[in-house]
């Protein structure tokens, strides 16, 4: 009964009953613990119920209180036997079955284990309530007390931010690390080298303003992996299915893009026809791109000569005016202005001059250059013609050379030809015997390509199937280890209840006992088993013994006196035996009911009937000063 | 968490004994949470004499490296067995994992602050001045004698060291309209946090 007394006491500290460490078990419960736990019991059972949870003084509310106890427990289905003697007149059974059945009934959600892992948004709500708990309950601390709106405080200590007055905004820079210097096989150069050991700042020290170093650090490699999975998307996607090398693939998708850019620039540059300088700049501007590394000087050459131009020109320009300047004139202010707004005047107008004759000589280079295509193409089919007619000329020349001895050279030119014709055939004939080994390995080779490329066909599809499983296991494993976090933190959680444990492990001790008490129960069966066959077969033989001697001695008893004594003796000698026998069993029976009325005596002094008989007449006397009390205020009143 | 091809190459530089030496690289991990943390340390490293026989190049590529760890670490509030699991797979001995985790959590907190305060806030109330006035009367009526409350609100605003004030003035009622408000707002986060 102690394991079960603990239970119960456990489960009653758990929802907040307050009970003295001394207690561990029901004997020592007084009547005002017991009224105060079960009330809390069935207020935590039912919300709603409107219970004192203290005994008041008054005998009548006690039975009152008592008769609505034993109403709320009949309510919710116990079906033992109760009423208000069972809280006011305890007697430990019958309250340890009150109990029990409460703590059944008490809502199990408080311990309650879910059998689903709990998901991450769940672990979320619980880290920020926690959170906010945590915040919540800390006092309130001015503002000048904390460093930009960071403390060092909590239970345990930890540092936390409040308030807004350290945020700043999300800006991030780009930073610059060494690369490549794991990669024994690409040479790094010396200079670069050379920069990355002693200019290069370390990473904090790259941002302008410190604080951007996080957002910095995260861009750049939020960054790379983004680059990277979108490399390996398409590289699944469409770059495997080309059979090109990576280099290949991705030299060909650059020059892909780099014409699309190239054409989309083109088309725009004709929609827009008043931009010609500008479609100019922007052919300049592919070129370059398309062909970067190999003009990459001179372009650089191009633009600085352009620079210099530009210097040259100012400087001219300035001269002039300076010049223009010097000419000392003793005018009057105004009319200096006016001769410098002329001569602005003019200058503008030349410079006007000058581009627009600029813009026509530009024109004109362009049609120049025009005109020197059409001239060279020109030039081209004049020579072209050239070629076909001195062609035609020799052959001509040769007919008319045969023609004064016209039938010798007929029949030389007949020979020419039969010769010919004959060496036709024979070279047909020889080709024909090339032609046809040719053509068979022309087959073979062709039926292996394709066996290869159906072969090839079928690894990539096998890959393609590899690198699917490949994302699918490693999205698994990905899966499996935020379950096996979840799992792992729930179990943290868990461990703390630790009375769960303790009772599963009471539970099987107790399962325990009984096993062995059973045994040891069984082996007692066995045994009583066995002395009554003993017992049974030994009066079996008792029995029959006596009925031989019996008759034997009955038979000698006709002839001899002394026999006949025996005989007497004998009877007597048994029926002596039976009386002791029936005795024992006599003895026993009344052993056993003594045991009995023993059992029963200790049950009933365990009901406390003195007590509760004296406690009884006690309350039975309050009751009576209550009502005379009564009854005298009654009086008084009337 | 998931890295750059090139942030795990200076990962496994910073746990390669060839280049960072034992007794280093809890330096070098020191450095870059204090580098990271406080705008007075970002520099300290370059001046710290225990990195003379190391390569400079390679030291500031295993910088880099941790700094970034440390950074995504605490974006996605690693546990130090998948910390651990990624620098087993930059070839990092047990010992450095340790001496890396061991380092690394002792600041996590305090980089988790610092990462957290990247963001936008409205104006944050941290202090309110009140005074209770009482109107006697005006031009039109003789008599009104009602209170009036004055509040100060202070508030801190991003990036301004200076409390901000804001200041209305208000009734009885609406005063009493605001302070339940407040106390709804109040039981409504105490709720959440009793979860």
């Amino acid at each position: 009964m102690e394991e079960v007394d603990n239970i119960i006491i456990h489960s009653l500290r758990s929802i907040g009953c307050e009970l003295d460490d001394e207690l561990t078990n029901l004997k020592q419960f007084s009547t005002e613990v017991i009224v105060a736990t079960i009330v809390k019991c069935i207020k935590f059972i039912k919300n709603e119920v409107e219970l004192p949870s203290t005994l008041p003084p008054g005998m009548s509310a006690r039975f009152r209180i008592g008769a609505s106890l034993a109403n709320h427990i009949q309510d919710m289905g116990y079906n033992g036997e109760i009423g208000y003697q069972t809280f006011l007149y305890s007697n430990e059974t019958e309250i340890r079955k009150v109990f029990m059945f409460l703590v059944e009934k008490l809502p199990k959600d408080t311990t309650q284990t879910s059998d689903e892992p709990i998901g991450a948004s769940v672990l979320l709500q619980r880290a920020i309530a926690a959170k906010l708990h945590q915040q919540m309950t800390s006092p309130w601390t001015p503002h000048y007390l904390k460093d930009r709106g960071i403390t060092w405080r909590g239970k345990p200590p930890s540092w936390q931010r409040e308030g807004a007055a350290c945020m700043y905004n999300y800006n991030s820079q780009h930073l610059s690390r060494p690369e490549g210097l794991t990669d024994l096989t690409r040479k790094i150069p010396k200079e670069i080298r050379n920069y990355y050991s002693t200019s290069l700042p370390f990473v904090t020290n790259q941002c302008r303003h410190h604080r951007d170093t996080f957002a910095s650090v995260i861009e750049s490699n939020t960054a790379e992996v983004a680059k990277q999975q979108e490399w390996e998307n398409e590289w699944n996607h469409s770059g495997l299915a080309s059979r090109l090398s990576k280099q290949e693939f991705i030299d060909k998708k650059k020059s892909k893009i780099q014409k699309m850019i190239a054409d989309r620039l083109r088309q725009d540059a004709k929609r827009d026809s008043s931009g010609t300088s500008s479609l100019s700049d922007l052919q300049q501007v592919m070129a370059a791109i398309s062909s970067r590394a190999k003009t990459d000087a001179r372009t650089k050459g191009s633009r600085f000569a352009h620079s210099e131009k530009l210097l040259f020109s100012k400087d001219e320009d300035a001269s002039l005016a300076q010049m223009s300047g010097e000419i000392p004139t003793k005018d009057t202010e105004e009319e200096q202005q006016r001769k410098r707004e002329e001569e602005m005047q003019s200058l503008r107008d030349e410079l006007g001059e000058l581009t627009s004759k600029l813009e026509s000589l530009e024109l004109e280079i362009k049609k120049f250059s025009a005109t020197q295509q059409q001239l060279e193409e020109s030039i081209n089919t004049e020579n072209r013609q050239i070629d076909d007619k001195e062609s035609s000329y020799n052959v001509k020349k040769k007919t008319m050379d045969l023609l004064p001895d016209a039938e010798n050279n007929i029949v030389k030119l007949q020979g020419v030809v039969e010769t010919s014709t004959q060496r036709l055939v024979t070279l047909a004939n020889k080709w024909e015997t090339h032609r046809a080994p040719l053509i068979q390995q022309y087959r073979e080779l062709k039926s292996l390509t394709s066996q290869k490329e159906s072969e090839a066909q079928k690894k990539l599809a096998e890959i393609r199937a590899f690198r699917e499983k490949m994302k699918e296991v490693a999205d698994e494993v990905r899966y499996k280890e935020d379950l096996q976090k979840q799992l792992q933190s729930e179990y943290e959680r868990m461990a703390k209840d630790v009375n769960r444990s303790a009772y599963t492990r009471k539970i099987l001790e107790i399962v325990a006992n009984i096993k062995k008490q059973k045994q040891e129960i069984d082996k007692v069966l066995v045994d009583t088993k066995l002395i009554q066959k003993e017992i049974n077969s030994l009066s079996g033989k008792l029995d029959r013994t006596f009925t031989v001697t019996d008759e034997l001695i009955f038979r000698d008893a006709k002839k001899d006196e002394a026999v006949k004594k025996a005989y007497r003796f004998l009877a007597a000698l048994h029926e002596n035996c039976e009386l002791l026998i029936s005795t024992v069993e006599e003895t026993g029976v009344i052993m056993r009911e003594i045991r009995d009325l023993e059992d029963q005596i200790e049950n009933e002094s365990g009901k406390k009937v003195l007590a509760n008989l004296e406690k009884i007449t006690q309350d039975y006397q309050e009751m009576k000063k209550e009502n005379s009390v009564l009854m005298s205020k009654l009086k008084q009143k009337q | 968490m998931e890295f750059g091809s090139s942030v795990l190459e200076e990962l496994s530089i910073a746990g390669d004994t060839a280049h960072i030496s034992d007794q280093c690289f809890n330096i070098l991990v020191t450095h870059a949470c204090q580098g990271l943390l406080a705008a007075s340390n970002r520099d300290d490293i370059a001046n710290d004499t225990s990195f003379k026989d190391t390569d400079k190049g390679s030291l500031k590529s295993a910088y880099s490296g941790l700094v970034t760890l440390i950074t995504e670490a605490t974006k996605w509030d690693a546990e130090p067995s998948s910390i651990g699991a990624v620098l087993e797979e930059c070839k990092f001995t047990i010992d450095r994992i340790n001496s890396f985790n061991n380092i690394y959590l002792a600041k996590k907190p305090l980089i988790q602050i610092l990462l957290g305060s990247i963001g936008k806030s409205p104006p944050h109330i941290v202090d309110v001045d009140w005074r209770l006035d009482y109107y006697i009367k005006n031009n039109h009526l003789d008599k009104v004698n009602q209170p009036v409350y004055l509040i100060t609100l202070k508030t801190e605003i991003p990036g301004n060291s200076e409390l901000q004030e804001i200041q209305f003035s208000c009734s009885m009622e609406q005063l009493q309209d605001l302070v339940g408000k407040l106390k709804d707002s109040t039981k409504c986060l105490e709720k959440i946090g009793q979860m």
